[in-house]
């Protein structure tokens, strides 16, 4: 596919031609969030891809185990990650823009500096994250928060 | 000649002590002689010297020869009253609980005075040794967001207010009460000193003074409180000359304290917003951030009196309504016909007093333009722009305000008002309810992703807290917005210091300081202080922990050691990209690796106890839960916990 040289572009253009396709696949992915995506095949290294998941600093914002932070990384549930093509496709989206101020957090991760080959291992590591959400009754903790939200609180009341 | 070998009668002691040898010497000439006849007379029979004659003895020596030795009398103090206890007195009838400092010898005399003036001496206040400046302040602001008064730190000269220049400039944007009083003595080191002293923090400060007599001084003080005081509210420095506080008081009396006049709006636009309150069908109330607890219950009042829902900032910073008040939420029907802003936008009439920031433009002396802001221009409250915009926008305080307003509504209030009142308050009750619940069922789905990982997820480490401190008197003095701010959705925020907001600036170094300073303020009043300590903020100042145990301070820090400043991390990690150049090294200054840091060995170090690193979360209840008896027991505690990034 020839790809749409953005840089002859005037900003306003440049910042649509990145947001429409970012904002496709965000909303593809917001869209089947709930239900399960059918995965794609994996072909790389998994033990190699935990190691650059740490270098290129991915746990920056997912979490060391892709569940915590901005946005969690659980396979089946984001577009995004249905395949290793998707992947990498969004990696690539943004690598030929730089904006000074970002309007989007998650960066670039242009060819130049992260092979396909690379990528794949992470993708690799990444599908092997697991949901871990144990049932609320099952946390003493959470059951307590919740069970306190229920309680009427003793308020001071100056009025009553 | 140095002070220290000077007595206390300005005699030297090294010529006091020549002085004695002299007379010890013709003593002895007296004795080794006694029948030489040296000695002529004048014409008058009255002895008289030559050259090589020792002179005769004088009365005292006489008497001492014969063995009758008394001492010597001591001269009287030259200072009975010292200028400086007055100065700490205007403090005390002020109120002021605390004093933090570290030493300096510009302030000595007030510091002496801090110490040993009054019965008992160094109560209200009390001094507490902060190990740095910027801590002394930090402790300040905690203290003055929590408490909504001011506390004292000194600062030891030119040094001292640039050490204690960064809290100052959070303190003033975060509009916190702190008042600063700087030591200044000419006659000594002149580096520590200068001619305009406060011009150093001129342009974020709200207001200073460098008194040039003592009754000048102590009228400074009060000015110094009521300006902290009165909106805008914000920091302010008092310079305090050495002279000045080791004169001589004599009979000078502490002036009688005028307290601030704060105004409010007047009776009629009172009038018109109750009128307005009570005709609406459905009204509404927002709150913002009051000034002081009396004006969070004055709030209350009035949203009880004409039954509006309310809206709260309690989960984004101190002073503000309730949050599980019944009136607080939502309510039963979102379609408000009249909406009120108590120091917040509202969609009919807000009442915002004006902020610190808009002094700018006369504080702002040496022309910076912090915050973007250009010398002379005149920035409204609001730079950003409200979401609301209001119908009418008073520039009043709000707080000030709600005394008339409550007068009026109490006295406009009809029968009928109170029955529509009372229906509408009790549906307003069970909507906030069930809408506070089923928000907090959902928050607890989203916090439990990652619970059993390793390292631990900052949600649980707020979840697993409230548990354990839902039935205490708490206080979230660290701000929050590194660690994930989960408690917003997991606690329940009902004191006006449940939680005491952002660093001001949004700069770190701030957070150990200003826990240390909500610890002032629990300390006598049997609440404990929870703090949520970044690692990267804890390494500008730990030596604030040093001053939790020597005092006693009940501040528990919990440790979220991701073990980096990694807001930094993650711009950098953008920026790498953003350039083509691969993210592999952004680490490089952003990361704490290589060692890591062992905040338990940290807090041993000075004088603390604390457990970790834990990084298996099945440790970290039993954890907290040692933690906290250790602070109800009045004593700091540390656990290190490694956390997720965010």
């Amino acid at each position: 596919m020839k790809r749409m040289n953005t840089t002859s572009l005037s900003k306003p253009g440049r910042l649509l031609a990145i947001a429409v396709p970012v904002l496709a696949v965000a909303l593809a992915g917001a869209a089947v969030a709930q239900r399960s995506i059918e995965l794609g095949p994996v072909s790389g290294d998994a033990a190699r891809g935990k190691q650059l998941y740490y270098d290129y600093t991915c746990y920056g914002c997912h979490g060391y185990n892709g569940q915590t932070g901005r946005q969690s990384l659980i396979p089946g549930r984001d577009a995004i990650l249905a395949n290793e093509a998707s992947f990498i496709h969004f990696l690539r989206l943004r690598a030929d823009y730089a904006p000074t101020v970002p309007a989007e957090p998650m960066p670039n991760y242009s060819k130049k500096t992260l092979s396909d080959a690379d990528a794949k291992d992470i993708y690799a590591y990444i599908r092997t994250f697991k949901l871990d959400a144990p049932p609320i009754d099952k946390v003493p903790a959470l059951v307590a928060i919740v069970r306190s939200a229920e309680r009427k609180p003793k308020m001071p009341s100056k009025h009553r | 000649m140095s002070k220290k070998e000077q007595d206390s009668s300005g005699v030297s002691r090294r010529r006091f002590l020549q002085g004695a040898a002299t007379g010890a010497a013709a003593m002895a000439a007296d004795i080794a002689a006694p029948n030489q006849s040296h000695a002529q007379t004048r014409s008058d029979g009255s002895p008289t010297a030559r050259a090589g004659d020792a002179p005769p003895p004088t009365a005292r020596q006489i008497e001492r020869d014969a063995g009758d030795i008394r001492p010597p009398a001591i001269p009287a103090r030259k200072v009975q009253r010292p200028g400086s206890d007055l100065m700490v007195q205007v403090l005390k009838d002020l109120g002021v609980e605390y004093v933090a400092g570290n030493p300096g010898s510009s302030y000595e005399g007030i510091q002496e005075s801090f110490v040993n003036y009054g019965n008992p001496p160094n109560r209200t206040p009390e001094f507490i040794t902060a190990l740095h400046e910027d801590s002394a302040v930090d402790m300040a602001d905690g203290y003055g967001k929590a408490e909504g008064k001011p506390m004292v730190a000194t600062l030891h000269g030119t040094i001292g207010i640039q050490h204690g220049s960064m809290a100052i400039y959070q303190s003033f944007y975060s509009g916190t009460p702190v008042i600063l009083l700087a030591g200044n003595d000419q006659a000594f080191i002149p580096a520590h000193t200068a001619l305009d002293m406060a011009a150093m923090v001129r342009s974020y400060t709200k207001w200073d003074a460098q008194p040039s007599t003592l009754p000048e001084a102590l009228d400074a003080l009060q000015e110094a409180y009521r300006q902290a005081m009165t909106p805008p509210r914000g920091p302010v420095l008092v310079v305090l000359d050495m002279k000045l506080q080791k004169a001589e008081a004599g009979n000078l009396a502490v002036p009688k304290f005028r307290p601030p006049t704060i105004a409010g709006v007047d009776a009629g636009v009172a009038r018109e917003i109750a009128q307005a309150l009570l005709n609406a069908d459905n009204p509404h109330i927002g709150v913002g951030r009051l000034r002081t607890p009396e004006g969070i219950q004055n709030a209350v009042e009035l949203a009880e009196l004409v039954g509006a829902s309310v809206s709260t900032r309690a989960t984004q910073g101190p002073m503000s309504f309730p949050q599980r008040h019944p009136l607080c939420g939502p309510g039963a029907n979102t379609k408000y016909d009249y909406a009120l802003g108590l120091e917040v936008p509202a969609a009919q009439v807000a009442l915002i007093g004006p902020t610190v920031k808009t002094l700018s433009p006369h504080r702002d002396v040496m022309k910076v333009g912090f915050g973007g802001l250009r010398p002379g221009s005149t920035p409204s409250a609001f730079r950003r722009g409200p979401r609301v915009t209001p119908q009418r926008q008073i520039e009043i305080d709000a707080e000030a305000s709600l005394p008339a307003i409550i007068d009026h509504v109490r006295r406009m209030m009809t029968r009928g008002h109170r029955r529509t009142i009372e229906r509408r308050s009790a549906a307003h009750a069970v909507a906030n309810e069930k809408a506070f619940v089923a928000a907090v069922q959902k928050a607890v789905l989203e916090k439990r992703i990652g619970w059993d990982l390793s390292p631990i997820s900052t949600a649980r480490v707020y979840a697993e807290l409230w548990p354990l401190i839902m039935n205490e008197d708490w206080c979230l003095a660290s701000p929050s917005n590194f660690s994930g701010a989960h408690h917003r959705q997991l606690w329940q925020h009902n004191k006006p210091y449940s939680y005491l907001g952002g660093q001001g600036a949004g700069a770190v170094t701030h957070t150990t300081g200003a826990c240390g300073g909500a610890g002032l303020a629990a300390k006598n009043r049997n609440r404990f202080v929870i703090n949520i300590q970044t690692d990267g903020d804890m390494n500008y100042t730990p030596g604030v922990l040093w001053t939790e145990v020597h005092h006693g301070l009940p501040v528990l820090t919990i440790m979220h050691n991701n073990r980096a400043w990694h807001q930094e991390l993650m711009f950098m990690e953008f920026l790498t990209g953003a350039r083509g150049r691969g993210q592999t090294r952004a680490s490089i200054g952003t990361t704490l690796r290589e060692p890591y840091i062992k905040y338990a060995k940290m807090a041993e170090a000075y004088g603390m106890q604390g457990e970790g690193p834990i990084s298996d979360p099945s440790l970290l209840s039993a954890a907290l839960k040692r933690g906290i008896a250790a602070v109800k027991r009045g004593e700091p505690y540390m656990i290190d916990v490694i956390t997720q990034p965010r």
